[in-house]
């Protein structure tokens, strides 16, 4: 009986709780901030429907694979909570080749392209490492697609 | 043991105010480091990778512009949706209805895009999905029937919140299954279309699913936990990747232009393309596994 009231029980089962709710939670921030600041931002393009979110800290990196297929206008696009600052971002082809890049000291939200032929390409995005602060800021990164009907 | 009792009270409650309830407007989580090790952890963590399968809503829009006609006659039955009594038939079926609404949407026939959400919405109650998908979308939908863009966005915007709801409670094995049933049921239409509205254009859009097989494949490869249906979905896409095997794409390597302002990626190489016997076996191999997905 002592044993299951001591203060520190209970503190440890709070923060289990809180570890477990708090992932959760941090996921459905994600998606309700890639679905109220980003999509809209891809606007006059349609949104391609896919969730491509994370919630990233400083170091981390994220890729998505996708297909551009021929005729087709699409725009790429990186979107950050402001949590993490600017991150950097690269389009790349098959082999690796940059198509276009987006570096934080110089920061492009998005890309626009049209694909003259239908090429597997690839998004990579990673959040650069600031200084030596002893605080990890974790931030949703959606990286989000559009193309025109 | 009162003394005990309210602050851990305090801390409890304090802990759930703060995790739990609805996304509040503040969209990050930040933590702090006591050590360096966790840290370094966080830091040492492999990269997230995601594979971007075309939506039903993009392959629904491709074959419209590769001059595919509209056939109610080929999708499924929304009398079978009472059958799916397994979440693994639930989700691929969720899929598969999906992609029969995007298809019957982008084509304008309105009155069976509605049937069609009623069977998608059946479905995500049934799978519990019910924050994404409830009687409000239904009610917004019916609400704007006769706005066809509007209409879209809001198909849009819902499969979206499926997929992201799956993915967010840890059920990325029904999300998997979700988006490969919907990806047969396209390849599965793509086909059959054929047979009566053979275009040059619907041949390619075909040929070029290739590389959204490929996708789906590390897709569902993707997970590590133990799901035999998910097993026999794989199966069933690698069975398909051999007959895309034989299809001859360009080389990787995309070439860059500009026009009017605009990238051009790609251009110069010839497109991909089916032959007969490549469109038969597809088509046949394509029907067999979708029939098996919804009978």
């Amino acid at each position: 009986m002592r044993n299951m009231l001591s203060p520190s029980l209970f503190v440890r089962s709070a923060l289990l709780v809180c570890a477990v709710a708090g992932g959760l939670s941090a996921s459905a921030q994600c998606r309700s901030f890639a679905k109220n600041k980003c999509v809209p931002e891809l606007a006059p393009y349609k949104f391609n429907e896919t969730f491509n979110a994370a919630q990233l800290a400083p170091g981390e990196e994220a890729e998505v694979n996708l297909t551009f297929y021929s005729g087709q206008e699409y725009r790429v696009m990186v979107c950050t909570h402001p949590i993490l600052g600017e991150v950097n971002w690269k389009l790349v082809d098959e082999n690796n080749k940059i198509v276009f890049e987006s570096l934080a000291d110089e920061p492009k939200k998005f890309f626009d392209l049209k694909a003259g032929s239908t090429v597997p390409m690839k998004v990579v995005v990673w959040v650069p490492n600031k200084g030596s602060s002893s605080m990890v800021h974790v931030g949703c990164v959606a990286i989000m697609v559009g193309f025109k009907e | 043991m009162r003394k005990y009792l309210w602050p851990a009270a305090f801390i409890v409650a304090a802990s759930l105010a703060g995790c739990g309830g609805e996304p509040a407007a503040q969209d990050q989580l930040t933590v702090d480091t006591a050590t360096d090790s966790t840290k370094e952890e966080r830091m040492a963590k492999t990269k997230k990778i995601f594979y971007n399968i075309p939506s039903p809503m993009e392959t629904a829009a491709l074959l419209k512009k590769a001059g595919a006609q509209y056939n109610s006659k080929i999708l499924n039955d929304v009398k079978n949706v009472d059958k799916y009594t397994a979440a693994s038939q639930q989700a691929l079926n969720l899929g598969v209805y999906g992609a029969d609404l995007s298809y019957a949407s982008v084509f304008n026939h309105t009155q069976e895009s509605m049937f069609y959400t009623s069977c998608s919405r059946k479905l995500a109650d049934r799978l519990g999905v019910t924050n994404a998908f409830n009687d409000s979308t239904l009610e917004l939908m019916q609400s704007k029937m006769n706005d066809r863009d509007a209409l879209l966005d809001i198909i849009s915007t819902t499969y979206w919140d499926v997929d992201a709801y799956l993915k967010e409670n840890g059920r990325d094995n029904i999300s998997a299954l979700m988006i490969a049933g919907g990806w047969v049921e396209g390849l599965y239409v793509a086909t059959q279309v054929t047979t009566t509205n053979d275009t040059p254009d619907l041949r390619r859009r075909i040929a070029e699913q290739k590389h959204a097989l490929d996708d789906l494949v590390a897709l569902v490869s993707s997970y590590g936990v133990e799901d035999a249906r998910l097993d026999g979905v794989k199966g069933d896409l690698a069975a398909l990747q051999e007959l895309f095997k034989e299809i001859k794409t360009p080389e990787p390597g995309a070439t860059t232009t500009e026009e009017n302002g605009v990238t051009v990626i790609g251009g110069n190489e010839p497109p991909a393309t089916l032959t007969d016997d490549q469109l038969t076996a597809i088509r046949d191999k394509a029907a067999s596994i979708r029939n098996s997905y919804i009978n």
